[in-house]
């Protein structure tokens, strides 16, 4: 088992596309980071200044992008499947190993620690987010508060330690926020591969198998979640949502969520059914 | 000893397509077994039955006395090189056979040699997207050789080649047939084909498929020894030649302006020419070729996708070893069909002497 896994993980490593997959969840976190970090109002926090800047729930704005990652992780394991059979590969694949029930879980292992990559990549462009955003606050806060301060009859000593308490603080709780989300995240970017695996197994077809994923991930479930919530928290989508807010205290939204493990068990659910169904259905029938 | 034995293959296909039909034959190593059929009569779908990518339906196809999706690592005892065999257009040569090498436990340094031994060695860290189809054949042919198998099948090897190409892989393939693998009987090679002139010079044992059915399985040689021989003549007088022949009780016509006759040598036509003194400008003896030969078998139908008892006319049930002596043939339909055209090899003359790639 462990040779199918290092194919599989060769297999990622030798196309281009893997690569796109990665580079666009970077512009994804640090464009979207930064636009709602500066839109307007987002200096506090992008919520009309509700919010103030450097303060846990500015964190938890700010890295809301974060959980794009799990799109790209269910395209990342819809693409570790559909791929095979859209060039074909799968000829030389089930050649190498006819017992195709065990290249499926060699990929669903793979494709967990694709996924998984990608959920460590959002967190450390998360952190890579907040440091800037921090620094660029300070650095614009040094001088309106040095004017302020050199008013106030301060010394230019007492404003640069001014300064530095604030940036210690803040830097404080943007680690406190990341590390809690960090686990959640993480983990639930890798089981959103297998939900995606486990989808592609299914459709067989690449096209379909992205459009159906992403399509219900972002609209179908956001629809039957708002009519039924009751219904809504065991999709995927909440499943991953409730996961990744394990660590957060101050969501503040009113959507029902499942417990962090509940989410955890969901995803492992959907990406092991819908593999086990795709791989005694579709990846059983004849390669022609 | 590597063995290969099918027993009532059959494969129907949805929409009651019977693509293989109750199949028995064996592959023997030291030799290249030759998979020969017109379009559609069941040969792709039969080795794909071999190599564990399509379910028969009924019946069973067994490599080493196993089926192959029981094989321990069948990298390593089968080789296949299939049409329609994918490729991931940005992955590398070498990349695409170390994804193989990996699962199936074989060093990197098999790859390099494998392809060296196909002659790609140039392009091993080129993309395969940028590869024709001979070289992507030539790929394929090294990842199926990457395990040392003891037995390979290759469904259609020639297409894409070029004519060097093809007299190379001709002798590859006889080659690795004959080579000892330890066992004191050499390997399994089977090589599906539809371009007969090239099937004539590789194949040691036929197989011969007809919309699903066996048509004949045997020797090449003892096929085609108990065929037809003639002897063409040509000359100036011809008329008074097929008197002549006519005259000794033996058929002649004239054909193209041959005086063609059948059955017959040229020790026994010789004489008749001296006798009458007619002036001979060609004498040539033919044998019938395998193309013919095929005709015979397939029933002439070489273009249909008949199902068995249409094509093969009466019952369609064939002798399941080997084919009735030649007397016992029906004639061929006159004339044959042209095979399908095929680019890279010219289709064989009618007469015996396909010597040589054109």
């Amino acid at each position: 088992m462990s040779r199918l896994v290092r194919a599989e993980i060769r297999k990622l490593w030798t196309v281009w596309s893997t690569y796109v997959l990665f580079g666009v969840l970077v512009v994804i976190d640090l464009g979207f980071g930064f636009a709602i970090a500066f839109a307007p109002g987002g200096r506090h926090g992008g919520t009309a200044g509700i919010v103030p800047h450097g303060s846990s729930q500015w964190f938890v704005n700010v890295f809301s992008v974060l959980d794009n990652a799990r799109l790209l992780a269910l395209v990342l394991g819809v693409l570790i499947i559909t791929g095979e059979y859209r060039h074909k590969t799968v000829t030389p694949t089930f050649l190498a190993e006819p017992r195709r029930g065990r290249v499926v879980v060699a990929k669903l292992t793979t494709a967990f620690g694709g996924g998984v990559a990608l959920g460590v990549l959002t967190m450390l462009m998360g952190l890579v987010l907040g440091f800037v955003l921090v620094a660029v606050k300070v650095q614009s806060c040094l001088t309106s508060l040095s004017l302020v301060g050199v008013q106030q009859g301060m010394s230019q000593a007492m404003c640069r330690a001014q300064h530095g308490l604030y940036f210690v603080a803040t830097t404080h709780t943007l680690w406190h926020d990341w590390s809690r989300m960090a686990p959640g995240v993480i983990l639930g970017t890798g089981l959103f591969a297998l939900y995606g695996l486990g989808l592609g197994a299914l459709l067989k077809n690449q096209v379909v198998g992205i459009v159906v994923g992403l399509g219900f991930t972002l609209v179908v479930e956001t629809i039957i979640g708002a009519i039924w919530p009751s219904i809504g928290q065991y999709l995927p989508g909440q499943s991953a949502t409730a996961l990744e807010n394990a660590g957060r205290t101050t969501f503040g939204e009113t959507t029902r969520l499942l417990p962090w493990w509940g989410g955890a068990v969901m995803l492992v659910v959907y990406g092991v059914v819908l593999s086990v169904v795709g791989t005694l259905t579709t990846l059983r029938s004849d390669v022609t | 000893m590597p063995t290969i034995q099918a027993r009532g293959l059959t494969k129907r296909f949805a929409g009651d397509v019977l693509a293989v039909d109750h199949l028995d034959f064996d592959a023997l190593p030291g030799g290249v077994t030759g998979f020969l059929g017109p379009n559609g009569a069941g040969k792709t779908t039969t080795l794909r039955m071999l190599l564990g990518l399509v379910s028969p339906t009924s019946g069973s196809v067994l490599v080493d006395g196993q089926d192959y999706r029981h094989l321990a690592n069948p990298t390593t005892r089968v080789g296949a090189v299939l049409e329609a065999s994918g490729f991931h257009p940005a992955r590398t040569a070498a990349n695409h056979l170390k994804l193989v090498a990996t699962v199936a436990g074989i060093p990197f340094r098999r790859v390099d040699e494998c392809l060296e031994l196909v002659g790609l060695d140039g392009v091993a860290n080129r993309k395969v997207g940028g590869f024709s189809m001979g070289m992507r054949q030539r790929l394929e042919l090294a990842r199926a050789l990457l395990g040392q198998p003891d037995i390979l099948v290759l469904d259609e090897p020639a297409n894409g080649l070029d004519p060097q190409g093809i007299a190379w892989l001709r002798d590859f393939l006889k080659g690795y047939a004959a080579q000892d693998p330890g066992n004191g009987e050499g390997r399994i090679v089977i090589v599906s084909s539809h371009l007969l002139s090239e099937a004539q010079l590789t194949v040691d044992d036929v197989v011969v498929l007809a919309g699903g059915r066996l048509a004949a399985q045997g020797k090449l040689t003892d096929l085609l020894s108990g065929t037809k021989r003639a002897v063409r003549v040509k000359t100036p007088d011809a008329d008074r030649l097929v008197e002549a022949l006519h005259a000794a009780h033996l058929p002649g016509t004239v054909q193209d302006g041959y005086v063609v006759c059948e059955g017959t040598q040229p020790e026994i036509v010789g004489p008749i020419l001296v006798e009458n003194r007619i002036e001979v400008h060609e004498m040539t003896s033919t044998t019938e070729s395998l193309e013919s030969l095929f005709f015979e078998l397939t029933g002439g139908e070489g273009m249909h996708l008949a199902h068995g008892a249409d094509l093969m006319g009466g019952d369609g049930r064939v002798p399941a070893v080997r084919p009735a002596p030649v007397a016992g043939r029906p004639a061929p339909v006159d004339p044959p069909p042209a095979p399908p055209p095929s680019p890279p090899a010219p289709a064989a003359p009618a007469g015996g002497d396909t010597g040589e790639l054109r």
